[in-house]
């Protein structure tokens, strides 16, 4: 299956937080595919593909911060009305809970990309693939 | 093999000892009432004279000193000697209210360096050990006092004073410290900064290590114990009686031998004063029989702890206080329950987090609230947000069975809170209470 790792950051809710996450990406002249923040009252959650994981791993688990890998679904469907509603019913169907979600960073004008946190992967994998909908590799973020 | 400093004086019988302790508190009483005015006012008071005191059956008779008398007879008001005999000054750290400054004569500082001498060779120190001694140098006493008991056993002394920790490791590793002396946190600290070093306990020769002056907990203990690879030894002192050596652990580890030769310990009941019979807990109270310039009598330490004469394996006679639970000026009464941090950090290290920890008291509509921030433990960080709010609850419900008040747990970045090179800020008390 063509899982992909997704690198989520455990930051403050205090000013120049994220600042300093990208700042630590951008001196490994990483690029960032696709970003989410997760915010509560006191902590946030920062989450990213990025198209070198374990360079931007090491680094910033060398300056200290609380990173965690999780293996997400990525998939490329087409920028057309009903489209995620269509993969939606395709998880929904097979049972798979969708924990979060949310786009890359996309520049084509047919497609859209979606990360997606799903509580089974291997299922959600099964019927996403039976659905007929593409499911990037790293290859082809690394790619992007 | 136990070593001992002084055996003669460690392993005395209680019968020579208690000879000891009267002849000189004697003497020690006379001397005081002669010389220091605050004191033979109060003793007047209370219709005590030298002549009632013949021995420490009649400990009981006399006054206490507390830390409002020193703040009021500061800063010379209970000198014993004049400033012309004395040869150095110590103060505390004033966090809670004015500093208090010590004097001391040569003879004091023999009889110090003497205590500190004892704990060393009670960790196991001898002529051959390098002691690294990372507490802080200056009117601070640990620096000084680690310093002057491994000049006296003999040990190649390293004057590191805090602060600089890489330096400080390199110096451990160069120059192959066998024993280091510090505060707790700035133990663990350095653990910490070793392993992100990508050093292990292998890299070091370090044996022991002797660490005071702020409460720590048993768990602290045995999370430095692993991170540096060594025998962690308490030691307990205050600058009112000298400094770190009023007493000292041995290889029991299990409470620390109060060096009664020169401390004569007692332990009151906070609220009405009354003498507690051995094994209850109550304020730790010390009469100092040897001291010559600051020579306190009955001073009220507001440390918590017990006493026990229960045989002690190394062989040492000396009376045990086991470690404090909290000094009642780190006591905070929160919601009407008596709160110490060090149960924080109980909590903490069992539920495999750092004992770097912050508490904020405030008073919101009357209510106390209590806000603890801890540093998220990478190996729990979840991607998800509701698992890291559930692991929040998790160790609030953890605190509330170990406090029986409710805190809220923030969690926070690691090493987002300031790491001490000394005593380390805990509490943060932002209530007015008494404006």
């Amino acid at each position: 299956m063509s899982n992909v790792r997704q690198i989520s950051v455990f930051v403050d809710n205090k000013p120049n937080q994220l600042a300093g996450v990208m700042k630590m990406i951008k001196e490994c002249k990483i690029n960032v595919r696709a970003l989410s923040l997760a915010d509560t009252s006191d902590f946030g959650i920062v989450r990213m593909i990025v198209n070198d994981t374990d360079k931007a791993v090491e680094k910033l688990k060398a300056a200290s911060y609380a990173v965690t890998v999780t293996e997400v679904v990525a998939i490329s469907i087409p920028d057309t009305p009903g489209q995620l509603s269509r993969v939606l019913d395709i998880l929904g169907n097979r049972n798979v809970n969708l924990e979060y979600l949310y786009t890359f960073l996309g520049k084509s004008d047919r497609s859209v990309s979606f990360v997606i946190r799903v509580d089974d992967i291997e299922n959600a994998s099964v019927a996403l693939n039976d659905g007929g909908i593409i499911q990037l590799t790293e290859n082809d973020i690394a790619e992007m | 093999m136990e070593k001992y400093w002084n055996k003669e004086i460690e392993c005395a019988s209680r019968a020579k000892m208690k000879k000891l302790q009267d002849e000189r508190l004697v003497a020690q009483v006379k001397h005081v009432y002669e010389n220091v005015k605050y004191y033979r006012d109060l003793m007047d008071k209370k219709g005590v004279k030298p002549e009632d005191i013949k021995g420490t059956e009649d400990l009981h008779k006399l006054p206490f000193l507390s830390k409002a008398d020193l703040r009021e007879a500061y800063p010379y008001g209970l000198l014993a000697k004049p400033l012309s005999e004395c040869v150095r000054i110590h103060s505390t750290s004033g966090t809670t209210g004015k500093r208090v400054v010590a004097f001391y004569t040569q003879n004091d500082v023999d009889m110090w360096d003497e205590c500190c001498a004892r704990a060393i060779t009670a960790a196991g120190g001898t002529e051959d050990d390098v002691v690294q001694v990372a507490y802080g140098y200056g009117l601070f006493t640990g620096g000084m006092g680690l310093h002057g008991g491994s000049h006296k056993v003999g040990c190649l002394t390293l004057p590191m004073s805090s602060g600089n920790t890489e330096r400080q490791i390199q110096f451990m590793q160069d120059l192959e410290a066998t024993i280091l002396c510090c505060t707790p946190s700035y133990a663990a600290y350095i653990g910490e900064t070793i392993h992100d070093m990508g050093l292990s306990p292998d890299d070091l020769k370090l044996k022991a290590g002797i660490f005071g002056a702020e409460p720590w907990t048993e768990e602290m203990r045995r999370s430095i114990e692993k991170s540096l690879g060594i025998k962690a030894f308490d030691i307990y002192g205050l600058t009112e009686s000298s400094g770190p050596g009023v007493a000292f652990e041995c290889s029991e580890q299990s409470g620390m031998h109060i060096n009664e030769d020169n401390f004569i310990p007692e332990i009151i009941d906070p609220d009405t004063g009354e003498v507690l019979p051995e094994g209850e807990v109550g304020e730790l109270v010390f009469t100092s029989i040897t001291k010559e310039a600051f020579p306190l009598l009955r001073y009220r330490t507001r440390d918590l702890c017990v006493l026990s004469r229960k045989k002690c394996s190394c062989g040492r006679t000396l009376i045990k206080m086991a470690k404090p639970m909290g000094r009642s000026d780190d006591m905070m009464i929160i919601r009407g329950v008596n709160v110490f941090p060090s149960q924080i950090e109980t909590v903490l290290i069992e539920q495999g987090y750092s004992p770097n920890y912050l508490i904020e008291v405030d008073r919101v509509n009357n209510t106390d609230t209590l806000d603890i921030s801890v540093e998220m433990n990478p190996d729990k960080f979840s991607d998800k947000v509701k698992d890291v709010q559930k692991e929040e609850r998790a160790l609030a419900g953890a605190m509330k069975d170990m406090l029986g008040i409710n805190p809220k747990v923030h969690l926070v970045s690691p090493k987002s809170i300031a790491r001490s090179e000394g005593k380390a800020v805990r509490v943060i008390d932002r209530r007015k209470l008494h404006d």
